[in-house]
């Protein structure tokens, strides 16, 4: 009797203790993901909506319970598109013991953050980024780059133009810097598959008219021409040239021409312009993820919205099989990432990061569509057989 | 007045700062120096020169990618690398001088401007020697004697980099030849009448300022170890230009005033007003230019002569006093 | 050959714009020396004013030039009242004002980027696209509204200098401010209305192109660097000049491009390099001012 009621006192205790501990949620360390963006310099028309996603993500997460029960909090830093702007920025997310930094803004912008994550070990990805050079400039074993690479782009343009056998292309863009990166992976794309460029220019930024640049197409006589450019402005001088200029051959383009707004502005010049895409509005998780997003936020996502999505849930699911914030455990579990669905790439592709590399996105995971006047066809071509 | 004393405890200051920071903090410190640094030697160019440039910046990129060039592509030892960055830096800086000394006031402004968008161009089209669009990355500073300075004594490197360009335009400014250069700033003609030699003192001036900027660029290589087309756009040149107006163009003072404000402003202001930050800067900037258009360092004057007046003058020694002290700021 | 001729209209369409430009740029220099280079972002302004009228609320093209000149007219006086009055009053050094209106390049860039988005959006052109045979000549209709409205402007223009009284008294402030002040021309009423007219020149540049490369908030620096350019070419001390300078470079710049055997990466360096020539050969531009007149 005597000691029955201590032990009982003490199981009761016991009890209320793990009680409290189990309801920690409420008071957990919140898990803390830094985002680099750009808010007001020229990357703003692609980190924004690649941003709204990545929120939208940690908010979804949050309603779920957040990663191994604590919260998500997203802390986002502007580097007005100004690399060393970046760096400092990476610095002080670093600081503020982020588990991971996703970088949104340009190219140069991540390439520069590389040399901070590297240094102090921090895991880095980039979710929307397609420039080939930027896992392969520097080694860095902390940086992940899951964005369609231009690479990727123009293997999966080649596969569907396959039956037309194109021996002579040219090769149109503008000179930003991942319009060049972009022009130089679809060049070596080309080559690789003995494909003479027959014709090759650039509309520098801030021009009136593409109108040169395209007679010069014009008089080299291509079977069809590969779009490079990645800026708005810039595309739709090409395709208002083009147009003008009377030529009928096939323009093939790269991703950037699935933005939605391309066809905003662009309007009455698109019809039959092949483009590649990672989304599939079809495919059940991207269908989902639009539901959702309109719910929450009252206009329907497009492809942008989704990398951020998916660029937080990798992240998410890299730290929920790393079974915490340790940052080499983090590293680790992100490199070991196989076979995950997200709501971008065609269907039956997935994200992995196969042995030793860091590019992430599923080499057959665009699909190809072709405008219809101002709209966005169905899907006619998936993966890069 | 600066002796070599207060140099010297100066150098002690800021460098022992730097052992207190963190990582974060150490970066915007480092980056800050280096602005200074530019803004000091931009200051010499433009205020008190009269040479209105936009290619300071570029010289600062050509310093940062020819020592990265001559370690990783030439091999050569950090000693010599230097050294050969600098001669570089000064022949190049002579190589522009001596046309673009011949441009007056806006047409100077547009020939750099040029300059600056050519010196992009051929960043951009270099191929494997500056790494084109990508830029060049995966260096580091070489050793010295088997000693990697990196860390705080990184900074300390970087502290003493600014005080040397303030000694030197410092010493410029005081000398003969900075007064030549105000001569021919605000009169050539008469300048010229007394004996000063326009076009020399123009060519000197701008190849010491942008040779110092070089230097700076330098420096800079391996701070962030990454050199790029994007760091050394338009964008960097028309900020610095905005750093000494604003400080108050003429004065050392003003410019490094300027390049304080004009840098941690963005800093501050990002995590306060979130992505409006640049609208407000560009406010702040036109209100700078409309109440103080000779330079933010006029309201630090203003404060010193409150300080040093007695505290309350006579009615009619005041209103006089006061109309002289209104005068022309 | 044809290609030839098909560049020459796009090139004359290119050079009005920046000819346009320029003017915005000389209306102002002329009377007050202050170079405002945020007549781009005057264009950006326009171009979006374009965009509400046109494709939003979808007004008539006539009726919608003449909102937007009448907003651009606001702008231009305002943007006078606000930067460059205050410090003219007060004896400010004469790169104060082109320092504020740098800032106020900036504040009108961030409020057209926040009101209305980074994306593009698209401008209607006045008759549409078509291709239209002038002769041997040949381009869209878009290109030869472009020249047909910069010719009646610079016609205009042309004709209030030389030939009104009001001109005139621009010319003679132009000259020397102190002596047409004693003259009884209003010095302030000059100033406001070089500001707002060059605005709505500037305006006029930028809705005209905005078809083309669509309003976008970053489109008014490139057009504010071409236009400087063309000024420099041709001369800042006749208006003929404007139109002379902006045509010479955009021909540069596009035939350059066509014909020049150059990479296309360097062949941007041209006209940089052309420049840089032209402004140590040449440096008072092509033209060369008036002689004062007895």
């Amino acid at each position: 009797m005597k000691t029955a009621l201590p032990r009982a006192c003490c199981r009761a205790v016991l009890a209320l203790a793990a009680a409290t501990l189990a309801a920690a949620p409420a008071w957990a360390q919140p898990i803390r993901i830094g985002v680099i963006t750009d808010k007001v310099g020229p990357a703003k028309p692609y980190a924004e909506p690649v941003t709204a996603g990545a929120v939208f993500a940690a908010k979804e997460l949050n309603a779920q319970g957040g990663i191994l029960g604590r919260p998500v909090e997203l802390l986002i830093e502007d580097d007005q598109a100004r690399p060393d702007i970046s760096a400092t920025a990476a610095r002080k997310l670093v600081d503020a013991g982020v588990t991971f930094i996703l970088s949104m803004s340009l190219t140069p912008s991540t390439q520069q953050v590389q040399t901070v994550t590297l240094e102090t070990r921090t895991p880095q990805l980039t979710p929307s980024n397609s420039g080939d050079t930027l896992t392969t400039q520097i080694d860095n074993p902390y940086f992940w780059q899951t964005g369609p690479l231009g690479s990727t782009q123009i293997a999966t343009l080649l596969a569907y133009a396959a039956n037309k056998n194109f021996k002579r292309v040219a090769l149109v863009g503008e000179n930003s810097d991942l319009g060049q990166l972009t022009n130089r992976s679809f060049k070596a794309g080309l080559e690789k598959t003995g494909v003479q460029i027959v014709a090759e220019e650039m509309v520098p930024r801030g021009s009136t008219t593409a109108d040169p640049q395209m007679q010069k197409v014009r008089a080299a006589k291509p079977e069809a021409i590969f779009l490079t450019g990645v800026t708005t402005p810039e595309n739709v001088l090409i395709l208002r040239s083009y147009r003008q200029l009377g030529l009928k051959m096939p323009v093939l383009g790269n991703f950037n021409l699935s933005v939605p707004q391309t066809a905003v502005v662009a309007k009455g010049l698109l019809d039959g312009v092949v483009f590649v895409d990672a989304f599939d509005p079809a495919k059940p998780q991207a269908r989902r993820f639009i539901e959702a997003y309109k719910k929450e936020n009252g206009v329907e996502p497009y492809n942008l919205n989704g990398y951020g999505y998916d660029g937080v849930m990798l992240v998410a699911d890299a730290i929920k099989r790393a079974g915490g914030t340790d940052k080499e455990k983090v590293r680790a579990a992100m490199q070991a990432t196989r076979g995950y669905v997200g709501v971008l790439g065609a269907a039956g592709s997935s994200y992995g990061f196969a042995e030793g590399k860091r590019t992430g996105f599923d080499p057959n995971g665009m699909v190809v569509r072709v405008y219809e006047g101002d709209k966005q066809g169905k899907v006619v071509f998936s993966g890069a057989q | 007045m600066k002796t070599v004393l207060s140099y010297l405890a100066a150098a002690v200051a800021l460098s022992a700062i730097a052992f207190l920071l963190g990582a974060y903090q150490t970066d915007v410190y480092r980056k800050l120096l280096l602005w200074i640094a530019l803004a000091i030697s931009y200051n010499f160019l433009f205020g008190i020169s009269g040479q209105i440039a936009f290619s300071h910046f570029s010289f600062y990129g050509i310093g940062a990618y020819t020592i990265v060039i001559l370690i990783t592509q030439a091999g050569l030892p950090l000693p010599l690398a230097v050294l050969a960055t600098v001669a570089v830096c000064v022949a190049l800086a002579l190589v522009v001088a001596i046309p673009a000394t011949r441009l007056e006031g806006f047409y100077l402004a547009l020939a750099t401007l040029a300059f600056a968008q050519l010196f992009i161009v051929v960043l951009n089209e270099g191929g494997s020697i500056t790494g084109g669009t990508g830029g060049l990355a995966s260096y580091r500073l070489p050793e010295i004697l088997g000693v990697r300075v990196a860390g705080p004594w990184y900074t300390v490197v970087i502290v003493v980099l600014m005080l040397a360009t303030l000694a030197i335009v410092g010493r410029l400014d005081r000398s003969w030849f900075g007064r030549a250069c105000r001569a021919v700033r605000d009169n050539p003609e008469a300048a010229a009448a007394m004996g000063v030699n326009v076009r020399r003192t123009k060519i000197i001036a701008y190849t010491i300022t942008s040779a110092l900027a070089g230097v700076a660029g330098m420096v800079y290589a391996f701070v962030d170890n990454t050199v790029n087309p994007h760091i050394f756009g338009l964008e960097n040149a028309f900020l610095l230009l905005f750093m000494v107006i604003v400080g108050g163009s003429g004065r050392m003072a003003g410019a490094i005033l300027g390049a304080v404000l004009l840098y941690v402003m963005p800093f501050v202001l990002s995590p306060l007003i979130g992505h409006h930050h640049a609208l407000v800067f560009g406010i702040f900037m036109v209100l700078a230019v409309l109440f103080q258009p000779r330079g933010l360092i006029g309201l630090w004057d203003r404060w010193q002569r409150r300080r040093r007046q007695p505290p309350a003058p006579r009615p009619q020694i005041a209103k006089g006093e006061a109309v002289k002290r209104e005068g022309l700021a | 050959m044809s290609d030839f001729l098909e560049l020459i209209v796009s090139a004359a369409a290119s050079g009005c714009v920046y000819g346009l430009v320029a003017l915005a740029y000389l209306l102002i220099t002329r009377p007050t020396g202050i170079i405002n280079f945020g007549v781009g972002e005057w264009a950006t302004v326009a171009a979006f004013g374009a965009y509400v009228a046109l494709s939003r609320v979808e007004l008539p093209y006539a009726l919608s030039i003449a909102l937007v000149a009448a907003l651009m007219l606001a702008v231009g006086w305002l943007t006078e009242r606000l930067t460059v009055r205050p410090l003219v009053v007060r004896g400010a050094p004469p790169l104060a004002p082109v320092l504020a209106l740098l800032g106020m390049l900036v504040v009108v860039r961030e409020l057209v980027s926040l009101g209305f988005g980074p994306d593009p959006q698209p401008v209607p052109p006045a008759f549409g696209f078509g291709r239209l045979e002038l002769g041997p000549l040949a381009g869209s209709y878009q290109s030869f509204f472009i020249i047909a409205v910069a010719a009646v402007v610079f016609a205009s223009a042309w004709y209030f200098f030389e030939r009104t009284l009001a001109g005139k008294s621009f010319e003679a402030v132009a000259l020397d401010r102190r002596a047409a002040a004693l003259m009884g021309i209003n010095l302030s009423r000059v100033t406001a209305l070089s500001f707002a007219a060059g605005a709505v020149v500037a305006g006029l540049a930028g809705l005209l192109v905005a078809p083309n490369v669509s309003a976008h908030y970053l489109m008014g620096m490139p057009l504010a660097i071409q236009g400087f350019t063309a000024l420099v070419i041709g001369g800042a001390s006749r208006v003929e000049g404007a139109l002379l300078g902006g045509l010479i470079l955009a021909v540069a710049e596009q035939f350059t491009v066509r014909y020049a055997p150059v990479p296309p990466g360097l062949a941007m360096g041209v006209p940089l390099v052309l420049l840089i020539v032209f402004l140590l050969v040449r440096p008072a531009g092509l033209l060369r001012p008036r002689e004062a007149r007895a």
